[in-house]
């Protein structure tokens, strides 16, 4: 008599098989994981490595131990941690909100709504360079579209990107502009997985629109907010293509975030040792602060049944 | 069949690639002109290569000077930087510290070799640099493109205000006060207008009689002349509010100024000779250009680069950047590329030829940067030179202008940073 063979859905008889699909397994994951290694674990090694040097490049480099992390707790240095803090917050509070209040708004399946939607969708696939270039001239506060129209209106021409008490404000805000798309689109899909036979029963038991959104949309969008909000952070402090083009930093120091002066110090003033540095602790602190979010989040997640 | 037309038409293909083995000797340029400057340089890089078939020279546009260096240094730690490039002066005594350039004097001497008399005084390496009392450094690098700073104005305005063109600080202010035209709160032309930036910040203070290291190198000298240059700013900025500080740093702030000047919104800047050529052509007013003003002398610093050849490079490499800014510094080669854009010719026989006299006598603009050569200052031969420029001044200086800090305190503060780093570089 012949074995039965066995049908898929049951554990394979044989260990061989067993070792082989393992293998097998790990072989095609392979070259992910080595690209993964090469792309993004080995460059952090080396600036981990880099960071106890002094090094310009051209000169033998220097041992010099942690202190290029001791240079880091500098007041210049502090200041770019409010400045990355600042624009973070701006950014992640106001394309988020914003981005649910379009979602919301756009929430039908008119041709209307799904033009709207492309629109404002459409400035997040554009180029970094060429939204900071545009954008330089819109609010050049002589020749830009922006005074024009606030001269229309008999208001005074603002100085966005030259005045160093808002600078980074209108940075925030060009941002906002470029990405609040993504939110969009994501609130959108979050809202369209909230089964409609909730809000029947909501209207039903005489709730309102405001509570509507209270106290069945929001709980159950909170799986939304929670992936939201760590991205946009993430991608906040990321920023640097906006202050390369549109103002290097400037006026002063007052638009400097993080990875721009992780640039600085690399490429403008050959210490590549603290800017290692700079590279290991913002790594450390995205890392940590991804963790607190999913901790602190977790709890609060509704899942619809 | 089929497997032997492919082998027959491989083997055709083939051919050629054998016998062009012994093609010319290929070095890369790497350069940082931008615009009109660039479309010159390519053409002469073509024109190099087509004068003689030895070498074949390849050009690449990296970026403004500093966007260059960074992209060199990177390559020269990898061993992979370009056989020829070129440099501003004040990162040239680090880098040839550091070992990345070639010595040039055996090629000037040698067969191919050049007239190391003939060049400018003021634009050679030579008499950029003031060493300090030490020995001198052995020849490295060959003037390219050298200027100074000149003041452009808009000569037409300037006639329609009664206005003269300014000898003096205490002119240009008044001029500045003269040309301003504001409409209500806004400021429809400013009077005057100049990236505050280390190059015209090094002209101010040696126009006020300072320097920026003692004799020996070994410390700060510019603490008190350099406030007062930089409060002259400052004053024209927000107490007279005739001069319009362009926003940006480094070059994005030199191209606002030129823009602004071809707009007619500033009636007089300070940029650089270099830009003569597209102002020129692009200003639909007459130019006028003038030597800076002087406070207790007329100074200037110049500015521009030098050739060099990377040290690193294989010998035949650097036998053709040789043979490259050679050409390139010939008579011939130094006027058409001063015609063409504005900065000065580096050869003393080319601004004595009849061609170049004809064309200073129609184009009277063109000599003033190299009448001006006799006010040029020197630099410090000091490895610490560059760090003082990007790390020191030009981050601080606009602090001043904007406010934030007073001139007195960003020059005292940058007096003891250039301090600790001198004490460092010794």
């Amino acid at each position: 008599m012949t074995a039965p063979r066995t049908g898929a859905g049951g554990p394979s008889p044989v260990p061989g098989r067993r070792r082989r699909e393992t293998w097998l397994g790990y072989a095609l994951v392979g070259p992910s994981v080595f690209l993964f290694g090469l792309v993004y674990l080995y460059p952090v090694a080396y600036s981990a490595w880099v960071s106890v040097y002094t090094w310009d490049l051209v000169t033998e480099a220097r041992y010099v131990g942690l202190e290029n992390y001791r240079d880091l707790w500098s007041a210049e240095f502090r200041e770019v941690v409010a400045n990355t803090a600042l624009y973070s917050v701006g950014v992640v509070v106001l394309s988020q909100g914003l981005g649910l209040v379009l979602a919301v708004l756009l929430n039908n399946r008119t041709w209307l709504g799904a033009i709207f939607q492309a629109s404002i969708f459409s400035s997040y696939v554009v180029s970094w360079v060429a939204v900071s270039l545009l954008w330089i001239w819109l609010l050049d506060p002589q020749y830009g579209l922006v005074a024009y129209l606030l001269s229309l209106v008999k208001l005074p021409s603002v100085n966005w990107l030259g005045d160093h008490r808002i600078a980074l404000g209108s940075l925030v805000l060009v941002t906002v502009w470029k990405t609040i798309g993504y939110p969009m689109v994501i609130y959108l899909a979050g809202l369209q997985a909230i089964p409609g036979d909730l809000y029947e029963a909501a209207s039903l038991d005489g709730a309102g629109a405001w509570q509507r959104f209270r106290h069945v949309t929001w709980p159950l969008l909170t799986p939304t907010t929670l992936f939201l909000l760590i991205t946009l952070t993430v991608a906040s402090f990321q920023g640097f293509d906006i202050v390369k083009i549109m103002t290097q930093g400037g006026p002063v120091t007052s638009t400097v975030i993080y990875v721009y002066y992780i640039y600085e110090q690399a490429f403008q003033y050959f210490k590549l040792g603290k800017a290692s540095a700079a590279v290991v602790v913002f790594f450390a602190v995205i890392v940590a602060l991804t963790y607190l979010q999913w901790l602190v989040f977790r709890r609060r997640v509704h899942y619809a049944a | 069949m089929f497997l032997v037309a492919w082998l027959v038409i491989a083997a055709l293909l083939g051919l050629p690639g054998l016998a062009g083995a012994q093609g010319p000797i290929v070095a890369q340029f790497w350069y940082s002109f931008g615009g009109k400057n660039r479309e010159v340089t390519e053409a002469h890089i073509k024109k190099f290569n087509e004068s003689q078939a030895k070498y074949r020279i390849e050009g690449t546009f990296q970026g403004d000077y500093f966007q260059a260096l960074a992209k060199i240094r990177a390559a020269a730690a990898t061993k992979t930087a370009p056989a020829v490039f070129h440099v501003i002066g004040e990162a040239e005594p680090q880098l040839w510290q550091a070992g990345l350039f070639e010595n040039l004097e055996a090629y000037a001497k040698g067969p191919n070799g050049t007239n190391l008399d003939d060049f400018l005084p003021g634009q050679t390496q030579a008499t950029y640099f003031d060493y300090l009392g030490k020995p001198p450094a052995p020849l490295f690098s060959l003037p390219f493109f050298r200027s100074t700073p000149i003041l452009y104005y808009n000569a037409d305005l300037l006639a329609a205000k009664g206005v003269k063109v300014p000898t003096t600080w205490d002119e240009l202010r008044d001029a500045a006060g003269k040309l301003t035209v504001r409409e209500g709160t806004d400021t429809k032309v400013y009077g005057f207008e100049v990236p505050v930036d280390w190059w015209f910040w090094f002209a101010l203070l040696h126009q006020a009689g300072g320097s920026l290291l003692t004799p020996d190198g070994k410390k700060a000298a510019f603490r008190e002349k350099g406030t007062e240059a930089l409060q002259f700013w400052v004053d024209l900025v927000n107490k007279d509010k005739t001069m319009k500080r362009p926003p940006g740093k480094d070059y994005s702030a030199w191209e606002v100024a030129n823009t602004d000047f071809l707009n007619q919104r500033v009636g007089m800047i300070f940029t650089s000779t270099a830009f003569l050529n597209y102002i020129t052509e692009n200003a639909k007013f007459k130019l006028g250009t003038a030597f800076l003003p002087a406070k207790v002398k007329q100074a200037v610093p110049t500015g521009g680069t030098f050739f060099v050849v990377a040290r690193d490079a294989p010998a035949p490499q650097k036998e053709a950047g040789w043979a490259f800014i050679k050409w390139m510094t010939d008579p011939a080669q130094t006027i058409s590329l001063s015609k063409a854009t504005g900065y000065m010719p580096i050869r003393l026989s080319a601004i004595n030829s009849p061609e170049m006299q004809a064309f200073y006598k129609e184009n009277p603009n063109y000599k003033t940067a190299i009448d001006q050569l006799k006010t040029a200052q020197r630099f410090p031969f000091s490895a610490a030179l560059i760090e003082i420029q990007r790390e020191v001044i030009q981050p601080n200086l606009e602090a001043a202008v904007l406010g934030i800090k007073t001139a007195a305190e960003i020059m005292a503060a940058a007096e003891a940073k250039t301090n600790e780093i001198l004490a460092k570089t010794q």
